[in-house]
């Protein structure tokens, strides 16, 4: 079985409002094992960014204890939770976020610096990756010369450089049109199958999450639901529609002629 | 006048130690000056002869001499066909000691060259007062008599005298001589510093400008960088959240105030090399000794008083611009660093 990366145990978090204290979190528990391809949903209000800023190691908790790759980061003080953010997880954010005056390689460099490796290490590790994301040949080119697609793809690319325990994807595909949005899920999907990277996608686009393996939702700081995915059945080589054996890289089923990917609406609400 | 008034004075006035004969005599030329529209002309010297008798009972015993002799020897008595030049003379000649020189169409012997003692005996040759007579065509007549009293005491009462005996005659002793020299002093003294107090309130000017760009200097970085810390707060929170230490985000957006007020350096530096001059002509005070507005006297000054651009003021320059630039970046550094990586997950 697979070492848990991320172990969250009784986690509460507490906001001040003015003088009204908040709950955003009660008592969750979460556990993702290395090699999962999470999704983690819910409408707003109901704790999603509060959640993420906390695995992400931006919030601390009230409550409770917080496992990253077996690291306790509840207790951390900030001058060492940036190694944290560097070396264990990659951001992807919803915005893309890379920098407007750095070229496709030089933004996958960026978190990579001070890690103590030389400059042409670097530039190798950034343009593998940048071949692994399918943009090998662009490394060159400024954001702003890239379809929103491919700089999401860079966010990628940059979020794998050092390797890290797991991605967290903060609504990945939330500016994306619709057929950026599938080439990026299944971009995901193809590296949590053959690379084995562990990711976890803070969403409230049930299309996306629909394609991870594993969907929580989170409501009232509570996971109430965990329901399987279709990235689950096509990891296990079954069609999600009709349970016939498939091969990875079936685009549709060759029982059933389905799409293996295709919409549905999980949670309804 | 006449030299015979010189054995009425000595002879007819008591208490008259010695009476000293002299004939001073200008050579010069005329400038006209077109200034304002107008017309002016100025009588410019060359020279000055005086002529002063080389006996040596005024020699031995009074200073009738230039007490300040800097080549060759000093006059002495019974010297005649010779001449002792001022360093202006030997230079508007171009002779030196043992050179003959000509002097209105008469040839002298240069035995010395005397240093000025004073302004007024700058463009001064001495001789004997028989050659000034016969080279001036002033045989008999001189131009002054300086006499010599007994006791000092007697002064007032031998100018008294002389003024009686020969009212045509202005008489003036030594202690007015003293007093006008004083006055002239004076004068001088005033416009030295009032010409000073100009430059000194210059600088002062000078100083309270300096401190005023050095602040604001400071406050344009500082708001600049503030600025651009608030532009950029999303990337700074990707920083953040991607692995940069506090530290190294502070470190960066000192390190661009610095390398942004080193570029202003540079450009700054440059300009004021090339625009120093024109602005010290435009800046500096026009310092004029002599009271009289005048634009001519003001360029002069200026142009003699031109701001200079040395290697240690470029330097100062350089170094205050790195150093306002780092300070002035200091707290919108501070300001980044504190920048949540929370900032980068907002959706704008």
């Amino acid at each position: 079985m697979s070492k848990p990366v991320l172990q969250i145990e009784n986690l509460s978090k507490n906001y001040m409002l003015g003088k009204r204290e908040v709950s955003a979190l009660k008592n969750l528990n979460l556990t993702v094992n290395a090699g999962e391809f999470v999704a983690i949903m819910g409408p707003s209000g109901s704790g999603k960014t509060t959640l993420l800023n906390v695995i992400g190691c931006i919030d601390k908790p009230t409550s409770g204890q917080v496992l990253l790759d077996g690291i306790d980061v509840g207790k951390m003080p900030e001058n060492q939770l940036y190694k944290i953010r560097r070396d264990k997880m990659g951001f992807v954010f919803q915005t893309f976020n890379l920098l407007p005056y750095l070229n496709a390689r030089e933004n996958v460099e960026l978190p990579m610096e001070g890690k103590g490796k030389s400059k042409a290490e670097q530039r190798k590790r950034a343009s593998e990756l940048l071949a692994m994301v399918g943009l090998s040949g662009r490394e060159g080119h400024r954001p702003q010369r890239l379809s929103a697609g491919e700089q999401q793809r860079v966010a990628i690319a940059r979020a794998l450089a050092n390797n890290p325990a797991f991605i967290l994807a903060d609504e990945p595909t939330g500016n994306l049109d619709s057929q950026n949005k599938a080439e990026i899920i299944k971009l995901l999907a193809n590296l949590n199958l053959s690379q084995g990277t562990t990711i976890i996608m803070v969403t409230h686009d049930s299309q996306a999450a629909n394609h991870t393996e594993r969907m929580l939702l989170l409501k009232d700081g509570k996971i109430v639901k965990e329901k399987a995915g279709l990235h689950l059945a096509k990891k296990n080589n079954k069609c999600p529609n009709c349970g016939s054996s498939v091969q990875r890289t079936d685009e549709v089923c060759p029982s059933c002629k389905k799409p293996i990917f295709q919409t549905e609406e999980l949670f309804s609400t | 006048m006449n030299q015979t008034l010189y054995n009425d004075i000595n002879n007819s006035i008591s208490g008259v130690a010695a009476v000293e004969p002299i004939l001073q005599a200008s050579e010069g030329s005329n400038e006209t000056v077109s200034m304002f529209g107008r017309t002016f002309t100025r009588q410019l010297t060359s020279y000055t002869i005086e002529g002063i008798p080389l006996t040596s009972d005024l020699i031995d015993n009074y200073p009738v001499l230039s007490t300040n002799v800097t080549a060759g020897r000093n006059l002495e008595a019974g010297d005649s066909g010779v001449v002792l030049l001022s360093e202006n003379n030997s230079a508007y000649f171009g002779v030196g000691v043992g050179d003959t020189v000509s002097i209105l169409g008469q040839g002298f012997t240069v035995v010395g060259i005397h240093g000025t003692s004073s302004a007024s005996d700058r463009l001064v040759l001495y001789m004997n007062l028989s050659d000034a007579q016969a080279v001036t065509n002033n045989t008999g007549y001189i131009t002054s008599l300086r006499v010599f009293t007994q006791t000092s005491d007697l002064v007032t009462q031998v100018s008294t005298a002389i003024s009686t005996l020969h009212p045509e005659l202005t008489v003036t002793t030594g202690q007015e001589r003293l007093t006008q020299l004083d006055s002239l002093q004076s004068t001088y003294n005033t416009a030295l510093e009032s010409a000073q107090a100009s430059i000194g309130q210059t600088q002062t000017t000078a100083l309270e400008e300096i401190i005023v760009v050095v602040a604001a200097t400071s406050l344009i970085v500082l708001f600049v960088m503030l600025y651009t810390v608030r532009e950029r707060t999303k990337e700074i929170g990707t920083l953040k959240a991607i692995g940069f230490s506090n530290s190294s985000v502070m470190g960066q957006f000192l390190l661009e105030g610095v390398l942004l007020s080193v570029i202003a350096g540079a450009v700054g530096i440059a300009i004021g090399t090339l625009a120093a001059p024109t602005l010290s002509a435009l800046l500096l005070p026009s310092v004029n000794l002599f009271g009289v507005t005048g634009v001519r006297v003001a360029s002069n000054v200026a142009s003699t008083a031109v701001v200079s651009v040395n290697l240690e003021i470029v330097l100062l320059a350089f170094g205050a611009s790195v150093a306002l630039g780092a300070l002035g970046s200091l707290y919108p550094a501070w300001r980044a660093a504190k920048i949540r990586p929370a900032e980068a997950m907002k959706y704008e």
